[in-house]
């Protein structure tokens, strides 16, 4: 059975975001037919809240709902899938110049998997630091699709892609309820736990899927029908 | 800090501590009526009687319009050489009560550094404690800056 999750959100737990948990899940419930995921990952700035328990929202909604990080290093942002007590030991999530190689590797052993998102951004994706600094190695996956991106920035995402070969991975960035599940990731396996996730990711049997709708051109004030 | 420098002393250190205001019952009724406010609650002095405070309250938002001192700004660690206003959380504890005397008590609660497309900035939150006669907290006001160097 395939799973498709948004893989980069946001909550109300994230500085820059209001949105509450159940809120996303809600808004999925409605957009099931826009959006059919079958969970979401937060990832949360600079830090992961062990503690949290989201079973019960998870029986009420049918939904999945796993806890990553998004941390900052030396090439940009980076998601963190599978945190445990070895990697929050050896990774403050606050620092926001972890050494990128470092987390990469470091999590990796210690059972986890780092996908660097928006790298197509500017000042804190990987296509940036790229241009003036060597290639990250054992990178398992980057983003490809990501919800808030503007203009240009999935564009150079996709050349970054095409020629390192990366795996690609999708996820809203969603910080705001109604844009939740915009980009997410299809995995031909059924996932349920972060460690399924994290074994996925470096299994690699998996897409990146878009599900924003086409925006249509608005005519011109005055031109001909 | 990677991009900005301060006092870690700064954190957690009271800066202002304002005189108290009287909450008057013309001043909730002059703000329900510019909010559009009608509940008779907040309104009516009758009604209010009936509710859960058993006298007129101010709607929740009321603390935002409470005055920090005149130089709150000022003790505002300047990590850059720009600085904007980023929006206010408002936690609220205890009703506002027409009679009520309010002061605002302010901190430095936080400073953190994130990157963003622009680059780094520091995120200063101030807290302003509001506190009633009676020494109750009746709200926390955080006040988010954000600092960067353009």
């Amino acid at each position: 059975m395939a799973t498709t999750l948004d893989l980069h959100c946001h909550s109300e737990a994230s500085d820059d975001s209001r949105a509450p948990v159940e809120a996303y899940l809600k808004w999925i419930a409605l957009h099931r037919k826009e959006r059919p995921l079958d969970g979401i990952v937060l990832t949360e700035h600079r830090q992961f809240n062990a503690a949290a328990d989201y079973r019960t929202l998870e029986d009420k909604y049918g939904l999945l709902i796993l806890n990553a990080s998004e941390a900052e290093t030396d090439y940009g942002h980076m998601l963190v899938f599978g945190v445990n007590r070895d990697i929050m030991r050896r990774f403050d999530f606050k620092n926001i110049r972890l050494p990128a190689q470092e987390l990469i590797d470091g999590v990796a052993e210690l059972g986890g998997a780092v996908v660097p998102c928006h790298p197509g951004r500017p000042t804190v994706g990987l296509c940036e630091y790229y241009a003036h600094a060597p290639a990250l190695s054992n990178v398992v996956a980057v983003e490809r699709f990501n919800g808030g991106s503007r203009r240009g920035e999935e564009e150079r995402a996709a050349a970054l892609i095409e020629q390192y070969r990366y795996r690609a991975t999708g996820g809203s960035d969603s910080h705001l309820v109604s844009l939740i599940g915009l980009c997410a990731t299809r995995f031909e396996s059924n996932v349920r736990t972060s460690e399924e996730l994290v074994a996925e990711l470096k299994g690699g049997n998996f897409t990146a899927v878009d599900f924003r709708p086409t925006r249509q051109p608005v005519p011109r004030a005055g031109a001909a029908e | 800090m990677a991009h900005f420098n301060y006092d870690p002393a700064v954190i957690g250190r009271v800066f202002e501590d304002t005189e108290p205001v009287v909450v008057e019952t013309q001043q909730i009724r002059d703000y329900c009526a510019a909010l559009g406010e009608d509940d008779p609650i907040y309104t009516d002095q009758e009604a209010a009687r009936l509710g859960p405070f058993d006298t007129l309250t101010a709607p929740p938002s009321y603390v935002l319009i409470l005055r920090t001192g005149k130089d709150f700004l000022g003790h505002i660690p300047r990590l850059a050489n720009n600085m904007m206003d980023a929006g206010r959380d408002l936690d609220l504890l205890e009703p506002v009560r027409a009679g009520d005397r309010l002061r605002l008590v302010s901190q430095i609660k936080e400073i953190y550094e994130k990157t963003g497309r622009s680059g780094p900035m520091a995120f200063v939150i101030v807290r302003s404690t509001v506190l009633n006669q009676n020494q109750q907290v009746v709200a926390h006001i955080d006040h988010h800056f954000i600092q960067r160097n353009r």
